[in-house]
């Protein structure tokens, strides 16, 4: 038949996904409806098909169809039914734009059933049928396009890198400073995003903790992973695992950004069945430690505003990282306003699973954003901090289309900000408000 | 000296950080004629090493990427 190609492909995928843990979410679901307001699509707009179990169900019909006895000789019984290309594309569509993957809804479950990783599982049907967003695809393949050959854009990243060296000097004061790139036999290897304003705030951070640390040539955004593409997932972090490797570092970390340092730290070991010779951790969890140990010197008075952070689902609830932002943050600023709820249970942006990369679902974006906006605005925060660089993209249009008027930052730019630097000049930091700090 | 290359359209990607350059670039590249020309003027040097990248994987042609001062400028020929 002539939509079977798309289909097949798409069914191909379900069958090798298939292990426990899915299996497990895909029969298992005692209808209860506490998932509903757990998702911020549906606290938006309170319609059915936001509610996770419904989505979950749409998955759940084709499963039955093919592996279930009643759904395989009575499917009418069970509400089963046969997948066809107009049925995937409506679900393709369901599991990019209408599921961020936050995982809220699984924490909240009785049963702890997981209805991302099901959606995860659609979106890699969907990518293996043609039907994924074509902008998600092209992100993926530029990014494996770049690592190809690092020759091509090396030399360029390190002129760079030499003219943020000086923007670093200036800063903290120390003609010294340096940003090494690729050096073996550092202890840490960062992994930034692309461009300047997740490096100089760190490496100042770096610089007052004493860290022996060198920069990584490559990004740390991996948008395999927002496709439920494992090859292409795998591609683009083997990168980063080969380089640690080479370098003999005993650490990785990654920039403040939520997937990427899921994906590193959980999902990297069982794609590459591996235990990795280096640790993997988030600048968050590094800067606290730093802030525990005592080595930078900050002064909290530094940022009296009132400020209140936004937890990142994949640091929070994949990553469980909701404490440490908090340890910086009272150390780091005077006013902290907590958003109710707030860490494991806080509500998503609405920019996650790539939503942020897709232009054409804007407008749900927007709307799933709601939820977040009211969190924010009943802090009467004049700060919003997020440390994930997904969430503060949407952040920054929530910002725009509601009015909010906030300043959204990162973790690093506050620490920085509160790091008492005596022989330091003005240098405004990438994206943030310019710093002045110096006696 | 070869005359500089007189772009189709301008697009502004100033302020925006990765990926939205490349985002909105190949966005505004979808709407161009076949053999028409678009400049992009971003300030995140990563666009340095993605626009030639998403070049190549999308097909376009990378006419010019440079950098001037704090902007970095490249022309873009849609191919097809």
């Amino acid at each position: 038949m002539a939509d079977n190609t798309a289909v097949s492909k798409a069914l191909q995928v379900l069958e090798r996904q298939l292990n426990r843990p899915l299996m497990a979410a895909l029969q298992v679901c005692a209808r209860c409806g506490v998932c509903a307001e757990a998702c911020h699509y549906y606290v938006a707009d309170g319609e059915l098909e936001h509610v996770p179990a419904y989505r979950a169900e749409e998955l759940r019909k084709v499963y039955r169809r093919k592996h279930d006895f009643f759904g395989k000789h009575l499917p009418n019984w069970v509400n089963a039914q046969d997948l066809d290309e107009a049925t995937l594309e409506k679900m393709a569509e369901m599991a990019f734009s209408e599921c961020t993957l936050c995982r809220r809804c699984t924490f909240n479950c009785p049963m702890g059933v997981d209805t991302p990783l099901m959606m995860r599982a659609l979106r890699a049907m969907a990518t293996a049928s043609g039907k994924a967003p074509e902008i998600l695809e092209m992100l993926a393949d530029a990014a494996i396009e770049k690592g190809k050959d690092p020759a091509m854009f090396r030399d360029l990243f390190v002129a760079q890198v030499a003219e943020m060296e000086k923007e670093l000097q200036a800063l903290v004061g120390d003609p010294n400073a340096r940003i090494t790139v690729e050096r073996e036999g550092a202890r840490v290897l960062y992994v930034a995003l692309a461009g300047a304003h997740t490096i100089l705030p760190p490496a100042a951070i770096f610089w007052a903790a004493k860290e022996d640390w060198t920069l990584s040539i490559y990004e740390a955004a991996n948008y395999g992973v927002f496709l439920g593409d494992t090859a292409r997932a795998k591609t683009i972090a083997s990168r980063i695992i080969d380089e640690a490797k080479a370098l003999k570092v005993q650490e990785v970390i990654v920039a403040e950004c939520g997937h990427a340092c899921a994906s590193l730290v959980w999902d990297a070991p069982i794609w590459f069945q591996e235990q990795f010779p280096f640790r993997v951790r988030s600048l968050v969890e590094v800067m606290a430690e730093y802030v525990q140990q005592g080595r930078l010197p900050l002064d909290p008075s530094a940022n009296p505003e009132a400020i209140t952070y936004h937890d990142s689902c994949n640091l929070a609830r994949t990553s469980g990282i909701y404490r440490e932002p908090r340890v910086i943050l009272n150390a780091v600023t005077t006013n902290l306003r907590e958003m109710t709820p707030n860490g494991l249970e806080n509500y998503c942006c609405g920019g996650g699973g790539g939503l942020v990369a897709l232009p054409e679902y804007d407008d749900k974006r927007m709307k799933a954003g709601k939820p977040k906006v009211d969190q924010i605005r009943k802090t009467g925060a004049e700060i919003v901090v997020a440390a994930c660089e997904n969430c503060r993209l949407q952040l920054g249009d929530l910002n725009a289309h509601y009015s909010m008027n906030v300043q959204i930052t990162a973790l690093a730019d506050l620490v920085v900000k509160a790091m008492r630097l005596p022989k330091s000049v003005a240098v405004p930091l990438p994206n943030a408000a310019a710093v002045a700090v110096g006696e | 000296m070869a005359d500089p290359i007189k772009p189709d359209q301008i697009l502004d990607l100033k302020g925006l950080l990765c990926p939205m350059p490349v985002v909105k670039l190949s966005m505004a590249v979808k709407k161009l004629q076949a053999g028409q020309t678009i400049e992009g003027i971003a300030t995140d040097p990563g666009v340095m090493a993605d626009i030639p990248a998403w070049a190549r994987t999308s097909g376009n042609e990378l006419l010019s990427i440079e950098q001037q001062g704090k902007e970095y400028h490249f022309i873009v020929k849609k191919t097809a």
